[in-house]
C-alpha cells in the first residue's frame, strides 16, 4: 500500500497534517482519503497525471476549495471548518482570512493585478490586510522584490514584465506576507522554456532558507533535486509519498508511477 | 384607483391596429436602413478618400443627433425645400436614414471580423474580386452581423414611438388619444408597453432562429 | 441667418441647455448607481431575486423610453406619485438607464479573471476590499467603451423629455420656432449642438479609456 508516513530525512515535525481528506464536485470524486504530512522546512513535490487532483489538493490546503471529508490542519489548527462542529460549518470569513495569511500561494497564471505596479502588487496586502503604513509596506515590498532579484522592476506594470518576472513578483507578493508555508501550482508551466530556470532558481533559494513548500510541478528535474519528498497522485488518490531517490532512481513499485515516469523519460526530461 | 383590465380589453383592438403602423415604420425603416447602409459601408471603406470621408461624416452626424430632432427636421424642413411627403413617409425616411448610419457600422465591423487569410486564400485561388464579395465576404458579414442587425430592428420598433410626435397614429400616438378619452393612462400605457415588449420578444426569437439556420447552412 | 432671433431667445435656450445637462447628469448618474446596485444584487443573491432582476432588465430594455416616461408622468398621479416634468424626466431616465448600466457592470464583473480574485483571497483580503481594490479598478478597462457609448445614447435621449414639457433644449427650440415661424435655422443649429455634445462625450470617453488602460501599455 501507499507509504505516506514521513521519512526521517532531517526535516522538522509536521506543520500541515492532512487526514483522510476528500473532495467531490457534485458526483465526481476529485480526491479521496488523502493522508499526508508536510514537515517544517520541507519541500514536498506533488506529481501525477493531468486531472489526478493535484491542484484540487493544493487548493484544499488553503480552503480555496472546501474539502468535504477528513481534515486539514496547519500547526494543529483545523483549516476552513469550525472545530468539532457537525455537520460541518465554515469558519467566519475573518478567521478564514487570518488562516489564509499563513499560507502563501503561487499560481500557474501568475494572477498579478494588472493595474498595479510590481511594488504595488506586493505592498497591497501589507497595507490592506496587515494594516501597515504605506512607507513601511513599500519598504517591506522592496525587500521581498530584492529576494526574487527584481528590485529594478519595482515600478513596472505586469504588462511590461516577462512571464518569469511576473511569476517572481507573484512569489514576492506571497513571501512578503511571511507565510508559514508556500503552495505552488505548476509555477513554471505557463512559461517559455528559457524563463523556467529563473523561477526555479528563486524557489531553490527559498527552499535553502528553510521555507516549507508544497509544489505541484511537471519539472521532474526540480522534483528530483530540490524536493525532500515526492508525492504521486492518481485519480484522486495518493499513491505514494517518498524521497525522490526512491521514486526516480530505481524502478518504483507501483505500476502507475512507473508508466507516468516512463513518458517523461521518453521525452528526456528527467 | 384600481387597475382596470376592462379598459385595456375594450381598447385592445385599437391598440393592435395601431401596432401595425408601428411595425410598418420599423420594418420599412429597416429595409431602407439595410440598403442605404450597404452603400454607406461600401463608401466608408472605399479607397476613394473623399467618398470615405463623406460617409464617415454622414455616419457621425446621424449618430450624433437625436432621432427626435431628425424626425422634426424631416417633418418641418422637407416641405420647406419643396419635398411635400406624407408624414408617414417622412417618418419612415428619417428612421431609415438614421438607422443606416448604425447598419453601415455593423456591416463594417462584421467585414473586419472576417479573417484576412480568407481573402488571401481566395486571391491565391484566382477567384475574381466580385465573386469574392458576393460569395464569400457578404454572406459571412451578414451572418456575423445578424445579431446586431436584429438588435437594430428591435431598436427601430422602440424608436418608432417617436413618430407619435409628428402626429402619426402608431401605437404610442393612439395610446395617447385613448388616454385623452378614458383618463386611464396607467392601463393604456402599460398595455402599449406590453405590446411593444411582445413584438420585440417575437423579433428576437425569430432572430435567434435565423441565426441557427445560418449557422447550420 | 436670423441672428437677432438667437439673441432674443438666447436666455431661454441657455436655460434649456442647463435643463438638458441637469436631466442628463442626474439621470445618468442615478442610472449608473442603480445599475451597479442591480448588478451586485444579481451577482450576490438568491435565484428568485435574480429572476426578478432578469425580468426587470428585459422589460425595460424591450419597451420604448417614451412609453416608460408616459407611465411615470401620466400614470404616476393615479398611484399617488405626482411629479413635476423635470422630476419625472430624471426619474424615468434613472429607471430607463439602470438595466443597460447593470448589464455593462455584469459583463465587467465577468471580465475580471477568477484567478485575480483568488490571488487576493490567498493573501487574506476581505471581499469588500477585493471588490474595491481589485475587481472595480480592473473592470474599468472593459466597461469604459460601452459606458461612453451609453452616456452618448442618454445625451440624445434627453430630447424626448420635451414631449412631457420638460423645458430642455429641444423644447425651448420648438417654442422659439413656433413663436417665430422659423424652422430651418433653429433646428440646424440645434442638431449641430447635439452633434457637438456627442462628439465631446465621445472624446472624453476616449481620454478616460486611455487613462484606465495606461497600465496595459507596453513600454
Ligand atoms: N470546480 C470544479 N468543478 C468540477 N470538477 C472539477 C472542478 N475542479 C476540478 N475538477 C475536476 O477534478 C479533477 C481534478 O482536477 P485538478 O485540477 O485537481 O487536476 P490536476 O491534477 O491539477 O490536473 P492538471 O495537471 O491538468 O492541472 C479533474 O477531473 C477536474 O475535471
Ligand atoms: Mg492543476
Amino acid at each position: 500500500m501507499a507509504d505516506t508516513t514521513p521519512k526521517s530525512n532531517g526535516a522538522g515535525e509536521p506543520i500541515i497534517t492532512v487526514r483522510n481528506m476528500g473532495k467531490s464536485f457534485d458526483d465526481f470524486v476529485a480526491l479521496r482519503d488523502v493522508t499526508l504530512d508536510v514537515n517544517r522546512s520541507e519541500v514536498l513535490c506533488l506529481i501525477g497525471p493531468s486531472g489526478s487532483g493535484k491542484s484540487t489538493l493544493l487548493r484544499c490546503l488553503n480552503f480555496l476549495e472546501a474539502y468535504d471529508a477528513g481534515e486539514v490542519r496547519l500547526d494543529g489548527e483545523l483549516i476552513g471548518w469550525q472545530e468539532g462542529v457537525s455537520p460541518r460549518k465554515a469558519r467566519s470569513s475573518g478567521t478564514l482570512r487570518k488562516q489564509r495569511q499563513h499560507i502563501g500561494m503561487v499560481f500557474q497564471q501568475f494572477n498579478l493585478w494588472p493595474h498595479m505596479t510590481a511594488l504595488e502588487n506586493v505592498a497591497e496586502a501589507l497595507i490592506q490586510v496587515k494594516g501597515m503604513g504605506k512607507a513601511a509596506a513599500c519598504e517591506k515590498a522592496q525587500a521581498a522584490l530584492a529576494k526574487v532579484h527584481l528590485s529594478d522592476k519595482a515600478q513596472s506594470y505586469p504588462a511590461n514584465l516577462s512571464g518569469g518576472q511576473q511569476q517572481r513578483v507573484a512569489i514576492a507578493r506571497a513571501i512578503a506576507m511571511e507565510p508559514r508555508v508556500m503552495l505552488f501550482d505548476e509555477p513554471t508551466s505557463a512559461l517559455d522554456p528559457e524563463l523556467v530556470g529563473e523561477v526555479l532558481a528563486v524557489m531553490k533559494e527559498m527552499a535553502a532558507e528553510g521555507m516549507t513548500m508544497v509544489v505541484v510541478t511537471h519539472e521532474m528535474g526540480f522534483a528530483a533535486h530540490v524536493a525532500d519528498r515526492v508525492a504521486f497522485l492518481d485519480a484522486g488518490r495518493l499513491v505514494t509519498c517518498a524521497p525522490p531517490a526512491d521514486i526516480f532512481a530505481r524502478e518504483p513499485d507501483d505500476a502507475r508511477v512507473r508508466s507516468f515516469l516512463q513518458t517523461y523519460r521518453e521525452r528526456n526530461v528527467v | 384607483m384600481n387597475f382596470s383590465f376592462d379598459v385595456i380589453w375594450h381598447n385592445l383592438p385599437y391598440l393592435l391596429a395601431a401596432a401595425r403602423w408601428t411595425l410598418l415604420i420599423s420594418v420599412a425603416g429597416m429595409a431602407i436602413s439595410i440598403v442605404w447602409g450597404v452603400f454607406l459601408c461600401a463608401a466608408r471603406i472605399s479607397k476613394n478618400r473623399l467618398l470615405a470621408n463623406v460617409a464617415a461624416l454622414y455616419i457621425s452626424f446621424f449618430r450624433g443627433v437625436p432621432l427626435l430632432v431628425q424626425l422634426l427636421m424631416a417633418y418641418y424642413m422637407l416641405p420647406y425645400v419643396g419635398l411635400d411627403l406624407p408624414a408617414i413617409a417622412a417618418a419612415i425616411l428619417a428612421v431609415g436614414l438614421c438607422s443606416a448610419a448604425y447598419t453601415a457600422e455593423i456591416l463594417r465591423g462584421a467585414l473586419q471580423a472576417i479573417p484576412a487569410g480568407q481573402t488571401e486564400a481566395a486571391h491565391a485561388l484566382g477567384i475574381p474580386g466580385f465573386s469574392l464579395w458576393k460569395r464569400i465576404l457578404v454572406p459571412q458579414a451578414i451572418r456575423i452581423g445578424l445579431p446586431s442587425l436584429v438588435n437594430e430592428l428591435i431598436l427601430l420598433v422602440k424608436v418608432s414611438s417617436l413618430a407619435s410626435v409628428v402626429g402619426i397614429g402608431e401605437l404610442t400616438r393612439i395610446s395617447q388619444n385613448i388616454t385623452g378619452q378614458t383618463y386611464r393612462p396607467l392601463e393604456i400605457y402599460i398595455a402599449a408597453a406590453a405590446i411593444y415588449f411582445l413584438i420585440n420578444l417575437v423579433i428576437s426569437g425569430l432572430g435567434r432562429l435565423a441565426e441557427k439556420r445560418l449557422q447550420a447552412g | 441667418m436670423e441672428l437677432d432671433l438667437f439673441v432674443r431667445y438666447g436666455p431661454a435656450l441657455i436655460r434649456g441647455f442647463g435643463v438638458t445637462i441637469l436631466c442628463w447628469a442626474a439621470g445618468s448618474l442615478g442610472g449608473l448607481v442603480l445599475g451597479f446596485v442591480i448588478a451586485c444584487l444579481y451577482r450576490w443573491s438568491i435565484a428568485p431575486v435574480r429572476w426578478v432582476i432578469y425580468a426587470y432588465v428585459e422589460v425595460i430594455r424591450g419597451t420604448p423610453f417614451m412609453i416608460q416616461l408616459f407611465i411615470l408622468y401620466y400614470g404616476g398621479p393615479y398611484v399617488g406619485l405626482v411629479l413635476s416634468p423635470v422630476q419625472a424626466g430624471i426619474l424615468s431616465f434613472i429607471v430607463y438607464g439602470s438595466p443597460y448600466f447593470s448589464e455593462i457592470f455584469r459583463s465587467g464583473f465577468n471580465a475580471v479573471p477568477k484567478g485575480q480574485v483568488e490571488a487576493a483571497r490567498c493573501v487574506g483580503m476581505a471581499e469588500a476590499t477585493i471588490l474595491r481594490r481589485i475587481v472595480l479598478p480592473q473592470m474599468l478597462v472593459p466597461i469604459t467603451p460601452p459606458l461612453t457609448n451609453f452616456f452618448i445614447i442618454l445625451t440624445k435621449e434627453t430630447a424626448i423629455l420635451s414631449v412631457v414639457t420638460v423645458p430642455e433644449l429641444l423644447y425651448e427650440t420648438q417654442t422659439m420656432a413656433a413663436e417665430t415661424f422659423t424652422y430651418v435655422e433653429p433646428f440646424l443649429v440645434l442638431s449641430l449642438f447635439y452633434w457637438l455634445m456627442v462628439i465631446g462625450t465621445n472624446w472624453l470617453g476616449g481620454r478616460v479609456e486611455a487613462r484606465v488602460t495606461r497600465h496595459l501599455k507596453r513600454a
